[in-house]
């Protein structure tokens, strides 16, 4: 009665005895979970082991094989590869794959290591490039590439970057002051083909035509100089002549009927 | 009377007709009369012509000559007959040129044409002849013949006055594409 009523006359005194008991209690049970926990551990290990030898037992074995190729073979896997692909997995990995760099990785991988190279080995021994070349030649794909690169505007803008840029300039100025390019001209002109060629040109009508053309416009300009030159020449003598002979100056005449028809008939 | 031109002619000369009472007059060239200097050097290049081919084939006949063992005395009669023929050739030249188409190769440069001078056409052969004589018979006494070239209205010398020729502007030929 007296120790009732000391707990209900404090709390706080109740409050320690029971902590303090179950600090008590704790320690007493501490090895006893400990064993338990050790116990769980090494039973966990034991069914992490089993499993993983009932695994390679099952993988290696005929069986799991056989299994996998008539899983593989059934309606219900090419469902599920099916479903796969329609379903919106194929753009999660895509992005996953972009996400985590996964190319960049692999192709970091592929140049670091020798596989590249062995590929690379590989695809040159068993003839490859020239199978592949064989046929885009065969399918024409040359020519297409060709014609389309024509007649497309690329290879005009291509040409006019190359041609505007400082580079082109740089080397067309180390071409000429290059002694290549005196000589290739002093060989050239050393050439017999050079002047069997000239000769050729000199000789070709369309040359000879355009000299003849050009003679002929020039002595044309010559004779008009001298044309023009005389006929102010007559207006001057006239005029002097009748001066002197104290006549007036001419008349024109304005139309005749003996001077109408200046051409023959 | 019927009329015994061709059908193209006929034809020809009516679709004239009707064009001049539809469209009126056609536009005359403007006749230009051809003073001395002009004249003088459309000569000057025709005596340089002439004197090249009479030097030319004097030369070669005087080449062959030389190859050939002729008495002297027969030099004064090549000498006379080449005189002759080089007469001949000049005359020729101009009376043909005149006569065909009223044009030496000197008229034909300085673009000048000799014509009639009551309609135009071009000389008759005896015509040119007369001209070529006024020619020499103008420039004998000290060029005197050709004076009136500078005083007539029409220009024309003593070689014209005699043949009754003027001397015209000729429009441009067609020239080769």
């Amino acid at each position: 009665m007296a120790s009732q009523r000391d707990e209900r006359d404090s709390p706080r005194a109740g409050r320690s005895r029971r902590s303090g008991l179950t600090a008590i209690a704790g320690a007493a049970l501490r090895p006893a979970v400990g064993t338990l926990r050790l116990g769980g551990r090494a039973a966990a290990r034991a069914v992490d082991g089993v499993a993983l030898a009932s695994a390679d037992l099952v993988l290696s074995s005929r069986v799991a094989g056989e299994v996998v190729d008539r899983l593989a073979d059934s309606p219900l896997f090419e469902r599920a590869v099916s479903r796969a692909l329609a379903g919106p997995l194929v753009e999660a990995v895509s992005r996953d794959i972009v996400r985590y760099a996964v190319l960049e990785r692999v192709a970091e991988t592929l140049l670091e290591g020798d596989a590249l190279d062995s590929v690379l080995d590989r695809v040159d021994a068993a003839d490859v490039p020239r199978r592949v070349v064989d046929r885009l030649l065969a399918d024409g794909i040359v020519e297409q590439t060709t014609a389309r690169v024509l007649e497309g505007p690329e290879l005009e803008r291509a040409v006019e970057t190359a041609l505007e840029s400082a580079a082109a300039e740089r080397l067309v100025g180390r071409v000429i002051e290059s002694k290549l390019l005196d000589e290739a001209v002093r060989r050239l002109l050393e050439s017999e083909e050079l002047w069997v060629l000239v000769e050729e040109i000199a000789q070709s009508p369309a040359v000879t035509e355009a000299i003849t053309q050009q003679s002929m416009g020039f002595a044309d300009q010559v004779a008009g100089g001298v044309r023009a030159g005389s006929r102010r020449a007559d207006v001057w003598l006239e005029r002097a002549a009748r001066r002197a002979l104290r006549r007036s100056a001419r008349e024109e005449i304005p139309d005749e009927p003996a001077t109408r028809r200046v051409t023959p008939p | 009377m019927a009329d015994r031109r061709p059908a193209a002619t006929r034809a020809g000369g009516r679709a004239q007709v009707v064009a001049t009472r539809v469209h009126g007059e056609a536009a005359q060239p403007r006749v230009e009369y051809q003073g001395l200097v002009t004249r003088g050097i459309a000569f000057v290049i025709d005596a340089a012509l002439v004197n090249l081919v009479a030097v030319a084939v004097a030369a070669s006949a005087a080449l062959i000559v030389s190859a050939l063992s002729l008495p002297d005395s027969l030099d004064t009669v090549l000498i006379a007959a080449g005189s002759w023929l080089f007469l001949l050739w000049s005359a020729a030249y101009f009376v043909t040129c005149w006569s065909s188409t009223g044009q030496t190769p000197g008229n034909r440069v300085m673009r000048i044409r000799v014509v009639r001078a009551e309609d135009g056409a071009v000389l008759r052969p005896w015509r040119s002849v007369l001209r070529l004589v006024g020619l020499m018979l103008a420039a004998l006494p000290l060029f005197l013949g050709f004076l009136p070239i500078l005083l007539n209205e029409r220009r024309r010398g003593l070689q014209d006055a005699l043949a009754g020729s003027v001397v015209v502007g000729a429009p441009e030929s067609g020239r080769r594409s």
